[in-house]
């Protein structure tokens, strides 16, 4: 478990991993990932996937590396602790395509963002914030209490919501 | 991915072969001695990659291992900023070691890739008795988990974790830093054992 800002209680998800809950969250250096937050803020609860690929095709053992699992394994471990799809929206960061001089696979970026925002439209949840695409890499970290977002870029700067 | 000592050692020494041709080359196109650490050999479950590759700009020059292996995995070239200042400024003859990187910049890191791969592959290739080429290379100068993860993408589809190949190149003057990682896939990480393991078949 990693600390960030000094907060005792962040925890740091990573590749492939996602947590419901009311600590600070955050994913350091997202390329083509991208980072799911879906926040209930009657509650001061949120979800984060570090989602890497955008169709499980049947893997289930780590929901949170599929966009396809990832959006429904918060939703459903949300909705266990009272949250409803009406007082749930998204935060999506990431999806860049970090590799210049490459047509090929590697830029899986794009397929990421795109396969997480269909699934959101599916699900009937707004998208409140978005900051995806680009050539560059991204940390973010997250409060669910405040429903307070970081986003920092690997050129130094930095947007907080 | 359980891998038993013969495995992590054949990997880490099929890598050592390619990493001094690479530090080879690197250090006569410097001319200078050039120094690496005993390589490492871990298997890194996905989700602690971040405690293993950190956010730190790098820039990193990446190929992936073709030839009679088709889509074997990926090579990774990682260089701090300054190194890659200090590398261009050396070819070029310039002085300025505290600028932006700029377009002449991300050619040298490329062009110094290539070099360095090519030696890795085909001094590996010829140990083996088989043809293995680098693609075309990518580049990235960023986080360096954030270009790691384009390529675990490819490589983590149906497993949790990915063995990764280290090692690191030092130079004291010019002051170069860099590593080479080696992250192979299920395939080629099978038919380099077969054939290490028949390398060290006594003769009957």
């Amino acid at each position: 478990m990693n600390r960030f800002f000094g907060e005792e209680t962040a925890v740091i998800i990573g590749l492939g991993e996602h947590r419901v809950g009311t600590y600070p969250m955050g994913t350091i250096g997202l390329g083509s990932c991208v980072a799911l937050i879906l926040h209930d803020q009657r509650r001061s609860l949120a979800g984060l996937a570090h989602i890497m690929l955008p169709e499980s095709r049947g893997n289930t053992d780590r929901p949170g590396k599929f966009a396809d699992t990832a959006t429904s394994v918060l939703l459903e471990e949300m909705a266990k602790l009272g949250s409803t799809r009406l007082s749930i929206t998204a935060i999506i960061v990431g999806g860049a395509s970090m590799f210049e001089y490459s047509a090929n696979s590697l830029n899986i970026g794009e397929r990421n963002t795109a396969t997480v925002k269909e699934l959101l439209r599916t699900h009937g949840i707004r998208i409140e914030y978005e900051e995806t695409g680009g050539k560059i890499g991204r940390s973010v970290y997250y409060w669910p209490e405040k429903g307070r977002l970081i986003v920092k870029r690997a050129d130094g700067t930095c947007t907080e919501v | 991915m359980e891998l038993d000592p013969i495995q992590i050692d054949a990997l880490a020494e099929f890598g050592n072969i390619g990493a001094a041709h690479a530090a080879t080359s690197l250090s006569q196109m410097l001319m200078s001695p050039i120094e690496m650490t005993v390589p490492e050999v871990q298997a890194v479950d996905i989700a602690e990659m971040h405690n293993y590759i950190g956010s730190e700009i790098s820039a990193m020059v990446v190929f992936q291992i073709q030839g009679e292996v088709a889509d074997g995995g990926y090579i990774v070239v990682s260089m701090p900023r300054e190194t890659v200042i200090q590398l261009t400024n050396l070819m070029l003859g310039t002085t300025d070691p505290d600028r932006e990187i700029n377009e002449m910049d991300q050619s040298a890191a490329i062009e110094i890739g290539n070099i360095m791969i090519s030696a890795f592959l085909d001094a590996t290739a010829e140990l083996l008795g088989i043809v293995m080429l680098p693609s075309p290379p990518a580049l990235a100068i960023d986080m360096a988990h954030a270009a790691f993860e384009s390529i675990v993408a490819q490589l983590a589809y149906d497993v949790n974790d990915v063995l990764i190949f280290n090692t690191e190149l030092t130079s004291e003057a010019p002051p170069v830093y860099g590593s080479i990682y080696m992250l192979p896939n299920a395939d080629l990480m099978q038919q380099l054992f077969l054939m290490l393991k028949r390398l060290m078949e006594p003769l009957a």
